[in-house]
C-alpha cells in the first residue's frame, strides 16, 4: 500500500495528503480476512449465515456462536476481528434496552444501525482507540417488516436486500444478485443461504468449517432465532448436491 | 472537660437551626419575607398591550413606599408587572432581563414574549414556589400584542385582559363589567387606569398612584404616575409658629478666631 | 402530593374517547386559585404533537411543565426517527415524567392522539403515574360525578358526530356537578387529516336535569 512508511498509517486521525485514512483502510483488511457472513432480506422475514472457520479440532462444534441477538427482534453477524465484532453486539444490546427504558417498544432497524454507525464512526476518530476491525451485518424483523444493514468500519452504513462481508464477499454478492429476493420465502431463503456459503468457502485455502444460519419471521415468531437444525442440515444437503452437479457440469 | 469550641472556617453556619426549630414548635413566628400588596393589571387592544400597576409598597401594617415602581423592564419591547415578595419579583425580573439582552446581542432579533414568558415559568417552576413572584407580563412581537399571567409556581394563562395580586377581585370587577374587544389606545389605558382605582380604593394592600405602560409596534411609553388620586391637600390650618414667638433672653456674638502668623519657634 | 398553598390548581373535568377513525379530547376551562377562578377561558387540551393532544388535570404548573417537556422530547423524536411518534411513544414518556417525580408532582393526565400503526387511541396516566390503554378516559375532579352516565353511553365505533354528543354531555353533567369545574366546553378531534378545534359556549351547554 501507497501509505506505508509514509507516516501517514500511524494515527486514525491523520489524513494522507491524498484524503484517506489509512488505518480505515487495514481495518477492511481485517475484515476480508475472515469467514463469509451474509443477510438475506426476503418476503416476511430476514436470515442471516456465517461461514464459521473451525480453528481447531478440539472447539467444541456449535459452541461459540457468531450470528448474535441484540434484542428479541434484532440479529447481529460481524466479520473480521471477532471480538470487535462482539464489542459491537454488546453496544447493539445497551441500545436496544435504553430504546426499550425510554419509549417501552422494540427498537426499530434504521434506529438500531443509525447508532451502531455513529458508534463505529467514533472509534475512527481518536488516536487513543482503533478503527474497529469488523463488518457488521444487522437484521430486524418488526411488526412485518424486515430490515437489513451492513455497517463498514469507517461508521458508514447502507440498507441492503442482500449483502455480503469477508474472504468470499464477491462471490456470494454475485451469487445473491442472481436471486429474486422481494418474491423468496424465508425458507428458501435459508436454502439458499447454505448454497451461498458453501458456494463462497474455498476448499482448497480454508479449513473446514461450521454453517451457522439465523432467521427472524413469523415462523419463529418474531423473535431471533437459530434456523432449526433439521432445516439446516436439509439445506445444507441440496447445498451440496446442487455444488456438485454444477462442478460435474463443469 | 468542656467541650472544645471549633472556629468557623467559611461558608454558612447552621448552628441556630435546631434552636429555631424548636422555637417555631413553642409558638415563636419566625420573620417573614416583604410582601406587597398590590394591584396589576394588563389588557390588549386592537394595536399593543397596556400595562397598570399601583404604586404602594407594604411591611406588614406599614406602608413602606408611597411611590415605589411596579411595572419592571424586561426589554424595549417588554413589561412585566410585579406582584407578591417585593425583592423577589425585582430580582427575578432583573435576572430574566439580562437573560434576555443577552439573548438578543447572540440572535439580533427582538425579544418575543413566549421567550420570556418561557424563561421565568421555568425559573418559577424549578423554585418550587419559593420564588414569591406573581407576574403580569406584556409585549409586542412578530406575533402583535401578547398577554400572560405568571404564578409563582410556574403555571401561566394567556388571556386578552388580566389582573394580580391582593387588588385583582376588585379590577377585575371592572374588566369583567366594560372591556370589550378591540379597544383602542386610549379606551385601554382608561381602562386599565380604572381598574388600578379599584384596587386602590377598595384593597387595603394597594395605594397611592396608578402607573401605566404602553406597548405598541414601534412604540413603548412608560407613564410614570398617570393619575394620582391620592394627592395631599392643602392644610386648612397651619402649625408654623410666627417669628418672635419665642422670648430672647440672652444674645452673645462671638467672632471667629484669627491666626497670625507667629515668630519661629525657639529650637535651642 | 397534595396542593401546596396558593398553588394554581386545575379542579377539573377532561375526558378522550376513541371513535371510527380518529379521536376527542374534551375539557372544561376552569382554573382556580382557592376559591377564586383565575382563568374562566383555560385551554387545558395541550398539544404536544401534530395529532397528539394531552389533557392536563391537577397542579396548572406541574402539568404545564410535564407537558412542554414531552412536547419537546416529541420533536426531537420526529426530527431524528424522520417520522411522527406513536401515541403510545408520547403516553410513554408522559409514563415515565409522572411516574419518576410522582413525589413531587400533582398531575393527572389523558393522553390521545391518532397514529398509522393504531389509529385514534388513549391513554389515562393517573396520579400514582400507572399507564393504562382504554377505549375512552375520563379524569379530572370533576369525572367522579360521570363514571356511571359514562359506562352506559359508551358505545364502541361511534361516529365523529356520535362522540362529539358523548363528550358534550357526559362534560356537560360533570360541570354542573362539579364546583371546581365550569366555563365552556373546549374539544378537539384528531384524525388522520389533522385536528379540529370545537368550542361550546357557556350558555349553549347542553342542558339536564336543573332541579
Amino acid at each position: 500500500m501507497s501509505g506505508i512508511g509514509t507516516g501517514y498509517d500511524i494515527y486514525s486521525s491523520t489524513y494522507s495528503p491524498d484524503g484517506r485514512l489509512f488505518q480505515i483502510e487495514y481495518a477492511n483488511k481485517a475484515v476480508e480476512n475472515s469467514g463469509t457472513a451474509i443477510g438475506l432480506r426476503v418476503k416476511g422475514g430476514v436470515v442471516l449465515a456465517v461461514e464459521k472457520l473451525v480453528q481447531s479440532k478440539l472447539v467444541v462444534p456449535g459452541s461459540n456462536k457468531r450470528i448474535l441477538s441484540a434484542d428479541m427482534h434484532v440479529g447481529i453477524v460481524s466479520a473480521g476481528l471477532l471480538s470487535d465484532g462482539r464489542y459491537i453486539a454488546q453496544s447493539a444490546r445497551d441500545e436496544a434496552k435504553s430504546w426499550r427504558d425510554n419509549y417501552r417498544q422494540p427498537i426499530s432497524g434504521k434506529s438500531m444501525a443509525d447508532r451502531l454507525g455513529l458508534f463505529v464512526q467514533a472509534h475512527t476518530l481518536y488516536s487513543s482507540v482503533r478503527p474497529l476491525g469488523a463488518g457488521t451485518i444487522i437484521g430486524t424483523y418488526l411488526d412485518g417488516e424486515a430490515t437489513l444493514y451492513m455497517i463498514e468500519p469507517s461508521g458508514v452504513y447502507w440498507g441492503y436486500h442482500g449483502c455480503a462481508v469477508g474472504k468470499g464477499k464477491s462471490v456470494a454478492k454475485t451469487e445473491i444478485e442472481k436471486l429474486k429476493l422481494d418474491e423468496m420465502s424465508v425458507q428458501e431463503a435459508v436454502r439458499e443461504a447454505a448454497r451461498i456459503i458453501h458456494t463462497a468457502h474455498d476448499e482448497a485455502k480454508d479449513k473446514d468449517f461450521e454453517l451457522e444460519i439465523t432467521w427472524i419471521c413469523e415462523e419463529s415468531k418474531g423473535k431471533h432465532t437459530a434456523v432449526p437444525k433439521d432445516i439446516v442440515e436439509e439445506a445444507e444437503r441440496l447445498a451440496k448436491e446442487s455444488i456438485k452437479s454444477e462442478m460435474d457440469d463443469a | 472537660m468542656a467541650p472544645q469550641q471549633v472556629k468557623p472556617v467559611g461558608g454558612f453556619s447552621f448552628e441556630n437551626y435546631t434552636r429555631n426549630a424548636v422555637l417555631e414548635t413553642k409558638g415563636a413566628k419566625p420573620p417573614k419575607a416583604t410582601s406587597t400588596g398590590t394591584t396589576i393589571v394588563g389588557v390588549i387592544y386592537d394595536k399593543g398591550v397596556c400595562l397598570g400597576a399601583d404604586t404602594r409598597a407594604t411591611e406588614g401594617p406599614i406602608v413602606a413606599d408611597k411611590n415605589c415602581e411596579k411595572i419592571h423592564y424586561l426589554a424595549p419591547n417588554l413589561y412585566c408587572c410585579g406582584a407578591g415578595t417585593a425583592a423577589d419579583t425585582e430580582f427575578t425580573t432583573n435576572s430574566i432581563s439580562s437573560q434576555l439582552e443577552l439573548h438578543r446581542l447572540s440572535t439580533g432579533r427582538k425579544t418575543r414574549v413566549v421567550t420570556a414568558m418561557t424563561l421565568l415559568k421555568q425559573m418559577l417552576f424549578r423554585y418550587q414556589g419559593h420564588i414569591g413572584a406573581a407576574l403580569v407580563l406584556g409585549g409586542y412581537d412578530i406575533n402583535g400584542p401578547q398577554l400572560y399571567t405568571i404564578y409563582p409556581h410556574g403555571s401561566t394563562d394567556k388571556l386578552p385582559y388580566v389582573t394580580m395580586g391582593s387588588g385583582s377581585l376588585a379590577a377585575m370587577s371592572v374588566f369583567e363589567s366594560k372591556w370589550r374587544p378591540n379597544l383602542t389606545r386610549e379606551e385601554a389605558i382608561a381602562i386599565v387606569s380604572e381598574a388600578i382605582e379599584a384596587g386602590i380604593f377598595n384593597d387595603l394592600g394597594s395605594g397611592s398612584n396608578v402607573d401605566v405602560c404602553v406597548i405598541e409596534e414601534n412604540s413603548t411609553d412608560y407613564l410614570r404616575n398617570h393619575v394620582r388620586p391620592n394627592e395631599r391637600g392643602i392644610k386648612e390650618q397651619s402649625y408654623r409658629y410666627p417669628r418672635g414667638t419665642t422670648a430672647i433672653l440672652k444674645e452673645s456674638i462671638r467672632n471667629f478666631v484669627d491666626v497670625v502668623e507667629g515668630d519661629a519657634m525657639d529650637m535651642s | 402530593m397534595s396542593l401546596k398553598p396558593g398553588e394554581v390548581n386545575l379542579g377539573t373535568s377532561i375526558m378522550a374517547v376513541a371513535f371510527n377513525g380518529g379521536v376527542i379530547v374534551g375539557a372544561d376551562s376552569r382554573t382556580t386559585t382557592g376559591s377564586y377562578i383565575a382563568n374562566r377561558v383555560t385551554d387545558k387540551l395541550t398539544k404536544v404533537h401534530d395529532l397528539i393532544y394531552c389533557c392536563r388535570s391537577g397542579s396548572a404548573a406541574d402539568t404545564q411543565a410535564v407537558a412542554d417537556i414531552v412536547q419537546y422530547y416529541l420533536q426531537m423524536y420526529s426530527v431524528q426517527q424522520d417520522e411522527p411518534p406513536t401515541v403510545h411513544v408520547a403516553a410513554t414518556l408522559f409514563q415515565e415524567m409522572c411516574y419518576q417525580n410522582k413525589d413531587q408532582l400533582s398531575a393527572g393526565i389523558i393522553v390521545a392522539g391518532w397514529d398509522k400503526k393504531k389509529g385514534g387511541t388513549v391513554y389515562n396516566i393517573p396520579l400514582g403515574g400507572a399507564l393504562i390503554q382504554q377505549p375512552f378516559a375520563i379524569g379530572g375532579s370533576g369525572s367522579t360525578y360521570i363514571y356511571g352516565y359514562c359506562d352506559s353511553q359508551y358505545k364502541d365505533n361511534m361516529t365523529r358526530e356520535e362522540c362529539i354528543e358523548f363528550v358534550k354531555n357526559s362534560l356537560a353533567l360533570a360541570m354542573s356537578r362539579d364546583g371546581s369545574s365550569g366555563g365552556v366546553i373546549r374539544m378537539a378531534v384528531i384524525t388522520e387529516k389533522g385536528v379540529e378545534r370545537l368550542f361550546v359556549p357557556g350558555d349553549k351547554l347542553p342542558v339536564h336535569w336543573q332541579g
